[in-house]
């Protein structure tokens, strides 16, 4: 278990190509017990990249620097590890798998992260209790749980969906990938609550995002903004309203003064 | 003569045996015109446009004189049976019907009867009942089947019939010794009557087999057909068929068809809508594995109008399996307001498994829809990802999406005996079956 204060995450100078391109051209991140950081920036900044680099997405080139999650290498790790360590990403796009039922998902993926705490399965009827509580807190339908994953979701329920997941896993890291994008200011404050359910001295939780707006309801700890693969400024809560009232144009020299 | 040395065996296998085959003179007459059509025009090969996937080695390889054939009992059959409960049952072993093991039950409105006792009793009504197969170039084994005719079975259901069992068809090749039989189906269902249908095909032994069936399915005016088709002869076995069905005024036709084992499988799937607002739904999977090879056919051809066709077909292919789905749809003059559909899909999950997809449509009227697609791809990396993110390592990831690819066509199967039986058949044919059976 996590305390208050200790290290979960540290990333170091990373560096990071798709492709032919290499998008993350240095970043440096310091995440502890408690906190919750939020990473803004413009399209194309590397948000979704660094994310995407932390939890484990294939195609990404990782050129150098480090990545240490709770002491370990957690670049050297594959994806189903980071998240049986307790990382999970909430997805931009989650994906529609037809014929795989999202019930069946979130049990055999609770079940693979007990298995890996040394904790015991639960049964169907403690699983379902607790699926069931999670669901009304994300206002979800119960008609969702029999559906294939993300299937014929609306844009809203699939993000809702990320997030029922998360609630269930318990993560000691969470990524939100641009949760809120796409999102009505009902379902965001939904998604909030669920977020902010979560938020507790053992864990922490990084948002990615392009715009202020879900930072109203889970105010964060930590802001940085990060452009053509840097992060150019961090602050307190207050930057991500300066960005909101200036946007993005006037960090674009990278160190300019504010 | 054919200088060709499959048809002059042919020709042999059929001078030594087809005097001797159930019809008397009547039917002498015309399986000898059958042959000699036959040796006119030789069978399918590669440079015929819709037999250019098939392997025509692995079929040439094989024996056309008839295959030996050995008592089956029912004790054998019960091992390879569908877990069908109260159906009615035929049983065709190497082609020939065989009263003592099947359970058909009387009455209700259906009437089975043994092929060659028709034509031993009535060659005159035989030879009215059967189809002769066309100079269609798609055709040729069901003329090959009609020149060695003598076995098979004829199912009727009487007009406005609801025989309420379903009628369970199995094809049994004993695999005794290597050879060909050849064997007819044909069923006519009356106006107004209901047919459910479950066609099975099983080998006993593991001879190397050629099994060629030609059959036909007359629907008349506001009947109702479902037909289930699953194929799951051993290793060795080739089988071929030609299907020609037909669909008089607003009947309906539901076929679900899984192509699970055998050598080789070649189906022709000929649907002709006849009458207006006739309507057919198929689907299916075919699974391919090691050195297998299944080769589907559909051609659908609407003549009536504001007639409607669906087809929805999956392939999997691993190993050096080789699948391939044709799909033919002719929309005629008359068929004004008809609506045609076809989609296959199909997942590769070995280097060196192939897939070949040929969608054809003739359309020949504007006032219609059609809609069609074809797609052969891997596992879709980002949903691989997806589910390893949530804690699932990456051979159960490939294993449950793998099963997700045809959930929706086993899904779609009547009896949840039945879901569970094909399915467990199709997770057996799968590289990761240990870890998909570990999470059911």
């Amino acid at each position: 278990m996590t305390k208050n204060g200790q290290t979960i995450l540290s990333v170091r100078d990373l560096r990071v190509r798709a492709g032919e391109r290499t998008i993350l051209e240095g970043v440096s991140l310091e995440v502890r017990a408690g906190e919750v950081h939020a990473i803004m920036g413009p399209n194309g900044s590397g948000k979704s990249t660094l994310t995407g680099a932390l939890a484990g997405r294939p195609g990404l080139e990782v050129l150098s620097g480090t990545a240490t999650y709770l002491g370990r290498d957690l670049l050297a790790l594959p994806p189903e590890e980071r998240a049986r360590a307790g990382l999970f990403l909430a997805f931009q796009y989650p994906v529609e798998i037809p014929g795989v039922n999202n019930v069946y998902l979130l049990k055999a993926s609770l079940n693979a992260l007990r298995r890996h705490r040394g904790e015991p399965e639960l049964d169907a009827f403690e699983f379902l209790t607790l699926v069931r509580a999670r669901l009304a807190r994300m206002q979800m339908d119960e008609g969702l749980l029999n559906r294939g994953v993300n299937e014929g979701f609306s844009g809203g329920e699939k993000k809702r969906n990320e997030i029922l997941q998360m609630s269930l896993l318990e993560p000691t890291l969470a990524l939100l990938d641009e949760t809120d994008s796409g999102l009505d200011i009902d379902a965001l404050k939904v998604v909030a609550e669920g977020v902010n359910a979560l938020r507790s001295p053992e864990r922490a939780i990084v948002i990615v995002t392009h715009y202020q707006r879900l930072l109203d309801y889970v105010v964060p700890d930590h802001v940085h903004v990060l452009a053509r693969g840097r992060i150019v400024r961090s602050g307190g809560g207050e930057l991500a309203r300066e960005l909101e009232r200036r946007g993005y144009d006037w960090l674009r020299d990278g160190t300019a003064a504010a | 003569m054919s200088a060709d040395p499959i048809m002059q065996g042919i020709a042999a296998s059929h001078a030594g045996i087809a005097t001797r085959l159930a019809g008397g003179p009547a039917w002498n007459e015309r399986r000898g015109l059958a042959l000699s059509r036959l040796l006119g025009r030789g069978l399918p090969d590669r440079r015929d446009e819709n037999w250019k996937y098939l392997d025509h080695a692995e079929i040439a390889g094989r024996s056309f004189s008839p295959a030996a054939t050995a008592p089956v009992t029912a004790l054998q059959l019960a091992p390879v049976m569908l877990p069908l409960a109260a159906a009615r049952r035929v049983v065709l072993v190497d082609g020939a019907c065989q009263p003592g093991l099947s359970a058909a039950g009387a009455g209700n409105g259906i009437e089975i009867d043994d092929l060659a006792a028709i034509m031993t009793r009535d060659p005159a009504l035989a030879l009215q009942m059967l189809r002769e197969p066309g100079d269609d170039a798609d055709d040729r084994y069901a003329l090959l089947a009609e020149a060695f005719v003598s076995a098979g079975v004829v199912i009727r259901v009487a007009a406005n019939a609801a025989p309420g069992r379903s009628l369970y068809l199995l094809h049994v090749g004993t695999g005794t010794g290597p050879g060909t039989n050849h064997s007819r189906v044909v069923i006519e269902v009356g106006a107004g009557a209901t047919l459910s249908l479950v066609e099975h095909f099983v080998t006993l032994g593991n001879a190397p087999t050629l099994a060629n069936l030609a059959a036909e399915l007359r629907i008349d005016a506001g009947a109702t057909v479902e037909h289930l088709r699953i194929h799951e002869s051993g290793a060795q076995a080739a089988q071929l068929e030609t299907w020609v069905t037909t669909l008089q005024a607003d009947s309906r036709y539901r076929q679900q068809f899984f192509a699970l084992g055998g050598r080789l499988l070649r189906s022709n799937l000929d649907l002709s809508l006849a009458g207006r607002a006739a309507a057919a739904r198929l689907s299916g999977l075919f699974m391919v594995d090691g050195a297998r090879q299944a080769d589907l056919y559909t051609r659908v051809e609407h003549h009536g109008a504001v007639t409607r066709t669906s087809q929805e077909f999956r392939g999997i292919g691993s190993g050096r399996g080789r699948g391939a789905f044709n799909g033919r749809v002719v929309v005629h003059p008359s068929a004004r307001g008809a609506d045609a559909s076809q989609t296959c899909r199909n997942l590769l999950l070995t280097p060196l498994a192939e897939i070949n997809t040929r969608p054809q449509l003739e359309i020949h009227t504007d006032d219609v829809q059609c809609r069609h697609g074809a797609t052969t791809g891997t596992l879709d990396p980002e949903q691989i990802f997806y589910l390893r993110s949530r804690g699932l390592d990456a051979v159960t990831a490939r294993a449950l999406l793998t099963v997700a690819f045809c959930a929706d066509i086993v899904a779609a199967l009547p009896q949840e005996a039945l879901r569970e039986y094909v399915l467990e058949r199709v997770v057996g044919q799968l590289p990761d079956r240990d870890v998909i059976r570990s999470l059911r």
